[in-house]
């Protein structure tokens, strides 16, 4: 078992250490802290001259967003990346077990994620003035850290589709640019069609904004606990189809000797 | 040589299902966003306005990306060398690919038109329609020239990819391409006056609504970008000559 975590655990700090070994904390900072600032304040100010909902409505749930740009794209990352880099025969070649390999990749991006959700909600709270209950601080956080890891896990799966098909980036960009729509962040649930609305609920974002709405609104942990819930089933929904897909991909890959031509 | 190289590598981009993909879905999610946004926002009305801003923001991430990305791409692909050897100043060759991200995020507004007029029904009627057909090449073009100014800056950086993560949102918001400028604080209006994207989205705009004389925006789109066009090729230029005597032109 501690062998088991060390991989998970270690593994995943090593594979999050390469990935952002050529980078520099200008640019982490840039891209992961004010990126998401900016968007927060795009749709606030929209919403704001459309009258659509108010700041808290925009801070909220853009800050729960923001931990999904790090994580689904980290967790695309950690698996594309082997392939892009030449290492993923030697990942898959391992006698220990590839779906706790990957699995714990995704451990740090949700750090990461909850990280810049966290940075995003004081920031703009700060900039915008919401004002959030101090009660309310704890629950949030397991709420943004429920979001970043259903995020990760979420990556990982469309990572996992990287096996099998080459434009990953292209299945990541879109799903980014869908979890904007679909998951209440910026359109109230009630103004998307029914079907959009099915959607958004499977997918990760969406319950926890409820949730981290419901908390900073004063309403107690009680009435966000049900979103909390709904979020980690859908992560953990995620981390299951994650690691099937990994297995089935990575069986076919080698049974049609195609993994690093696919 | 500009319309040739333009058209080369705007067939090149358009051979990339990454890209073309891209151009086209991305923005007409953000397109349905916006449009659910107006209904919301009980402005029905204006949901033609709201399907060229999204359409705008399209054009501005292709050029920001394809641009942001023109040579550390020629970099990636090995012909980085070649290109620089051309007798021909950097600027004049770095200049199409420019000009083909902004070509090939003219999909993304031909998306979302066509997304709003079929699922929605968003009528286009155009206050200008001849206008708008003259305003939307003048913007691209504009942009086209803005990414010039991009390119030669962003290859000074050894993570440009991440910068232009960065830029894409605060473009879109101070540029006034859904959120009018006059929403924002007031600060932010000098950035925007100096920003041919303003100008290029506002001659659009208007265009497409009759909101404003067209040309003067037009004219004051294509003049910045003449000015980002000089000193971009200047930069360019620079960099040039300055990655040959270090040695560095294929280095990150």
């Amino acid at each position: 078992m501690t062998a088991l975590l060390r991989l998970i655990g270690t593994g995943g700090v090593i594979a999050y250490r390469a990935l952002f070994n050529w980078t520099t904390p200008a640019m982490f900072v840039g891209t992961l802290l004010v990126g998401p600032l900016f968007q927060l304040f795009f749709f606030a100010y929209l919403g704001r001259q459309l009258g659509v909902a108010d700041d808290r409505f925009y801070i909220v749930g853009n800050a729960v967003l923001a931990a999904s740009v790090a994580c689904v794209f980290g967790g695309t990352m950690a698996v594309s990346n082997e392939r892009r880099f030449g290492t993923l025969g030697h990942v898959l070649l391992s006698p220990r077990s590839r779906t706790a390999i990957f699995l714990g990749r995704a451990l740090p991006y949700a750090l990461n994620g909850l990280l810049i959700a966290v940075s995003t909600l004081t920031v703009s709270s700060l900039l915008l003035g919401l004002r959030i209950p101090v009660t309310a601080l704890p629950g949030l956080l397991l709420m943004l850290a429920a979001a970043a890891l259903a995020c990760g896990f979420f990556g990982l799966t469309l990572g996992a589709i990287g096996l099998r098909f080459r434009d990953v980036w292209l299945v990541s960009n879109v799903a980014v640019a869908l979890l904007l729509l679909l998951t209440g962040v910026n359109v109230p649930a009630a103004g998307l069609p029914a079907g959009l609305r099915a959607v958004g609920g499977v997918l990760p974002i969406t319950h926890a904004a409820e949730g981290a709405r419901r908390l900073v609104a004063g309403d107690g942990f009680g009435a966000a606990a049900p979103a909390l819930a709904a979020e980690l089933a859908i992560g953990l929904g995620y981390a299951i189809l994650a690691a099937a897909l990994l297995k089935l991909f990575e069986t076919e890959s080698r049974r049609q000797a195609t993994l690093e031509t696919v | 040589m500009l319309a040739v190289g333009a058209l080369l590598h705007a067939k090149q981009l358009s051979r990339s299902p990454f890209e073309i993909t891209t151009a086209l879905i991305v923005p007409v999610v953000q397109a349905t966003l916006a449009v659910y946004l107006f209904r919301a926002g009980g402005e029905p009305g204006r949901l033609l306005e709201a399907a060229v801003g999204a359409g705008l923001m399209g054009v501005w991430s292709s050029v920001l990306f394809g641009s942001g990305g023109a040579i550390q791409n020629q970099r990636w692909l090995g012909t980085l060398e070649m290109i620089m050897l051309a007798p021909r100043p950097p600027a004049l060759v770095v200049l199409p690919i420019t000009l083909a991200t902004a070509l090939t995020g003219t999909y993304a507004m031909v998306a979302t038109l066509v997304w709003g007029r079929l699922l929605y029904g968003i009528p286009l009627d155009f206050a200008r329609p001849l206008l708008f057909a003259v305003a939307v090449p003048g913007c691209i073009l504009g942009l086209g020239m803005f990414g010039l100014l991009l390119a030669s800056t962003f290859v000074l950086l050894r993570n440009a990819n991440a910068l232009t993560n960065t830029l894409e949102y605060p473009i879109w918001l101070v540029s006034g391409m859904l959120v009018p400028i006059t929403a924002l604080p007031a600060w932010t209006g000098p950035v925007a006056a100096v920003l041919p994207t303003t100008w290029g989205a506002r001659a659009v705009r208007e265009a497409a609504t009759g909101s404003g004389p067209v040309w003067p925006s037009l004219g004051i789109c294509l003049a910045i970008s003449l000015a980002c066009l000089a000193l971009g090729a200047l930069m360019m230029t620079h960099v040039e000559r300055r990655a040959r005597a270090a040695a560095t032109l294929a280095l990150a």
